[in-house]
């Protein structure tokens, strides 16, 4: 757990990253680091687009599953770590530089 | 008795004598019939006062029609009264006997009824038929059938007079009536004829009999059922089977009644099934072990977690569910747990492994991104060439971020060490500027490996992964015994370079790693109490595989270097047997077998010679000196790299011993060169009749195998060496550490100068130095805990590069002359 703790710490205190955010299987945050109204809007919208990411990921072949998903836009970028199912999904975003 | 009457329309005369004759023997069917004929009359049609006249007086029935029917003139005078939709038709066909008997009660009736009657009767007008059937067919069927119609025809002539009436009504009552004349007794007395004609006979049903031949098929069969009809209609009298019966269904009172049902809840829901919704769903019901856990319910606000010391593996337990993932639909089913449950299970999602795989690499992608230019270079891949600018502006900043980062950590070194190292390098956006000047082989500083945990260590070995080669591993510990503090060895990863991927720290400094080449997760670490131990790390366990703590036959001095290596057993004819070598400051070379625990042997004991030699040179006779002991500290040692029999000690008297695997109490050859414990020997990885030697003397020597002096001598500063070593790419390039600078020589270039140097600030020293396999890049070790990862730029390349006898053609002729 302390490890966990450790890890998340570093991430969050990285150069670049603007919030990093833990959110469950219904797109609940769980942890966060940014305001309420922003973590609820990405967790909303992330949690959908990770969803159908992993569709559609697995619908292409259904022993595979999706690892990781990142978002380059102009200003930031998302990056997203589903967990793998079977086992209630997290969901992490942080948005670098 | 009466008379045949004559039934002539004409005769009303006659029908009138008729009705008076017959008045006595009728006469009281007569008046009952006349009597509701009347009234009947009377009731029904304007002309009833005409007929009033009637009822009094029988006998003279005034068929005169009074005419007083109506009459409708329109304006102009016309007459158009409406006639009767019937018209009497003129043909008068048929029985009359069968009317007679009505006729004469229809005169006897009415004189106004009559005329018609009578042609009702008579006539079988087809235009009447439909409305008189009964009358018509009741009196055409007197004349022919038995005495059962009588009986119809008494109902006949009870109904008649209703259906006369009815006809009645159309009757035109414009139709002339003649008056009927007074009969006088000649003429009633006057025979009258009556002439009867048969009406036509009017097929209503005709079932023509079927006839067989006697001697057909079927005969017998016939005659049988001929003979059953006829027992079956003489049966048929008083027959129970043949009952005339009416039957009438009573229709069921109809009834309303309402009913109401409670309101039937509709749910829409939907599930998508995708391929592989069906594909986890087989695999469920393969392997039913995997376990879901209830989703949370919905909340609301935020959660903090609350950190409970409670036992969440009985909170797994019980809240795990087997469900198929396939059927569980993430946006449909809420369950409402209650806050505490909800604070627990995130708290599980925190401590699930899966959340930590993630969050590592979440980490990695983002050093990723970082590092980017970095790794690039380091692989060698080509930086992409678009974004040329913007990548120069972002390595800019992110150098200048990287300062700020340092900046953070409170150490003052690194800044100034990455502004000295900007200073003295030639940096890309310079060499950019200067395209046209030749530029110099230079370092370029890609990162370092640094972090909280090793700030303030020195580091004192560094050693790659034989299997990864991205793995690095890191050996953080004092050299001197004074400084002597708790040590760390770290397994670094190139996708993380600020964070090391193990950590195994140490009660002692630890002085030297090793990866093993047989097994590549294990770490041989030796420390600086004389103890080695052996790490894996495939997971994260922080306790060591082997210890040999508590061997007798640890070693008691420092263990300046670990090294594992395969070695041959030619005569037992068994594989190469991987073995750790380990030398040590108390004089002794051991090497560790690792069979159920380890196995310490010693291969060699280091004695000392030089004294020997001293005295033997010196003061022979002087004895008075005593040893501390006869063994001389090992610094490092090297295997050859072929023949792995055969290595090279260094002791810290300064003299390298070649010894054998084979003895362990001889010397094969000892080569004297330097007045300093040497610290490091390394094989030319190319040409194996050559090694370096790198001592505190402030020297680096290069050997020739067979040669015991010197070959050449590189002194040029006045620090302590404290590692040297090969290029794995060119047998003609070294690097070696000392205290304020990296030197890299190629002997190819010059002999007298290194080609590159590379200047440590003031307060850091250079400690190890080790080359990447697969790139050009160099690693150095400082002993502020940094591990710097340079890269080679523009190095001088050699067409001969990597051969073996290259380094014999620049010593060849040199080679013999000492």
């Amino acid at each position: 757990m302390a490890e966990v703790e450790e890890t998340l710490k570093r991430i969050q205190n990285h150069k670049g990253v603007i919030g990093t955010m833990v959110v469950n299987a219904e797109g609940i945050p769980i942890r966060t680091t940014l305001d309420n109204s922003t973590t609820v809007q990405y967790a909303g919208l992330l949690h959908q687009l990770t969803m159908k990411a992993k569709s559609t990921v697995r619908d292409i072949d259904p022993q595979n599953d999706l690892t990781f998903l990142r978002i380059r836009s102009k200003k930031h970028e998302v990056m997203v770590a589903p967990e793998v199912p079977l086992i209630p999904c997290n969901r992490k975003c942080s948005s670098p530089l | 008795m009466p008379r045949p009457l004559s039934a002539l329309p004409g005769s009303p005369n006659q029908a009138r004598r008729m009705s008076t004759t017959r008045k006595v023997s009728l006469s009281v069917s007569k008046v009952s019939i006349n009597h509701s004929k009347v009234s009947l009359s009377q009731s029904r049609t304007v002309l009833s006062r005409t007929t009033s006249g009637l009822t009094e007086g029988k006998e003279k029935v005034s068929l005169h029609h009074p005419r007083r029917h109506i009459q409708v003139f329109d304006e102009l005078g016309n007459d158009v009264t409406p006639r009767p939709l019937f018209r009497p038709d003129p043909h008068f066909p048929g029985s009359r006997k069968p009317s007679r008997l009505l006729v004469s009660q229809d005169v006897s009736l009415g004189s106004d009824y009559a005329g018609s009657y009578t042609m009702f009767q008579n006539t079988l007008n087809p235009s009447l038929v439909g409305q008189f059937t009964r009358s018509a067919l009741g009196s055409s069927t007197v004349s022919k059938s038995s005495a059962s119609t009588t009986e119809s025809m008494g109902e006949d002539l009870e109904e008649s007079p209703y259906r006369r009436e009815a006809v009645s009504i159309y009757v035109d009552l414009q139709l002339k009536k003649e008056v009927p004349k007074v009969l006088t007794k000649e003429e009633l007395d006057a025979e009258v004829d009556i002439y009867l004609s048969e009406t036509e006979t009017l097929w209503l049903f005709n079932l023509p009999t079927v006839m067989h031949s006697i001697e057909s098929e079927e005969a017998e069969k016939i005659k049988e059922r001929n003979m059953l009809y006829e027992t079956l209609c003489k049966n048929r009298a008083g027959n129970d089977l043949y009952v005339e019966r009416v039957m009438q269904t009573f229709t069921g009172a109809p009834k309303h009644k309402e009913v109401q049902c409670d309101k039937i809840l509709t749910e829409e829901k939907g599930i998508m099934s995708t391929t592989w919704t069906l594909y986890d769903a087989y695999n469920a019901l393969e392997f039913p072990a995997s376990t879901m856990k209830p989703e949370t319910g919905k909340s609301e606000s935020m959660l903090e977690v609350v950190r409970k010391d409670q036992d969440s593996k009985y909170l797994s337990t019980t809240d795990r569910t087997s469900e198929n993932s396939s059927t569980i639909d993430v946006e449909s089913i809420i369950m409402i747990k209650i806050h505490e449950e909800e604070e627990d299970r995130s708290e599980l999602i925190l401590k699930s492994e899966k959340f930590q795989q993630d969050l590592f690499f979440m980490e990695r992608v983002l050093m990723e991104n970082i590092f980017q230019p970095k790794l690039a270079a380091y692989r060698q891949l080509p930086i992409l060439e678009g974004k040329e600018e913007e990548k120069k502006k972002e390595e800019e900043e992110e150098e200048e971020e990287e300062e700020e980062e340092e900046e953070s950590y409170p150490q003052v070194e690194k800044v100034k060490q990455s502004e000295d190292d900007e200073d003295t390098e030639v940096t890309e956006e310079e060499s950019v500027e200067a395209v046209e000047e030749p530029i110099p082989p230079n370092l370029e500083r890609l990162w370092s490996f640094s972090c909280d945990l090793t700030k303030g260590h020195n580091v004192s070995s560094m050693a790659w992964n034989k299997a990864n080669p991205d793995l690095l591993a890191v050996g953080y510990g004092q050299f001197g015994f004074r400084e002597q503090k708790r040590g760390l060895a770290c397994c670094w990863s190139l996708k993380n370079p600020l964070w090391p991927e193990r950590v195994y720290p140490s009660l002692h400094g630890v002085t030297s790693v090793d990866f093993s080449i047989g097994s590549p997760n294990l770490l041989a670490v030796g420390f600086y109490n004389g103890t080695i131990a052996i790490y894996n790390v495939q997971n994260n366990n922080r306790v060591p595989v082997l210890d040999s703590s508590e061997f007798h036959q640890k070693h008691i001095g420092p263990i300046w270097q670990v090294q594992w290596v395969e070695q041959d057993r030619g005569t037992a004819g068994e594989e190469k047997r991987e073995i750790l070598v380990t030398v040590g400051a108390d004089g002794r070379i051991s090497k560790w077998v690792i069979q159920k625990g380890l196995i310490c042997h010693d291969l060699m004991k280091l004695k000392r010679t030089s004294m020997d030699k001293q005295k033997k040179e010196n003061e022979r006779e002087k004895k008075s000196e005593a040893l501390i002991s006869r063994q001389a500290p090992g610094m490092c040692f090297a295997f050859h790299p072929r023949d792995t029999n055969i290595y090279l000690a260094g002791t810290e008297e300064g003299h390298i011993h070649k010894c054998s695997c084979s003895y362990n109490e001889q010397y094969l050859d000892t080569y004297k060169g330097h007045k300093g414990p040497v610290y490091r020997i390394a094989w030319n990885p190319f040409c194996y009749e050559v090694f370096l030697s790198c001592s505190a003397d402030w020297g680096v020597n290069l050997w020739q195998q067979d040669d015991f002096k010197p070959y050449l001598s590189f002194y040029t500063t006045t620090h302590v060496i404290y590692d040297i070593a090969w290029s794995p790419k060119s047998s003609y390039i070294f690097a070696a550490a000392n205290e304020h600078r990296v030197e890299i020589w190629d002997l190819h270039c010059s002999i007298l100068d290194p080609i590159v140097v590379n200047i440590a600030n003031p307060g850091v020293k250079f400690t190890t130095v080790l080359f990447a396999k697969n790139t050009d890049c160099i690693l150095i070790g400082d002993s502020e805990g940094q591990v710097i990862v340079y890269e080679l730029k523009n190095m001088p390349i050699h067409t001969e590069s990597g051969r073996e006898d290259a380094i014999d053609l620049l010593l060849g002729p040199e080679a013999h002359s000492i």
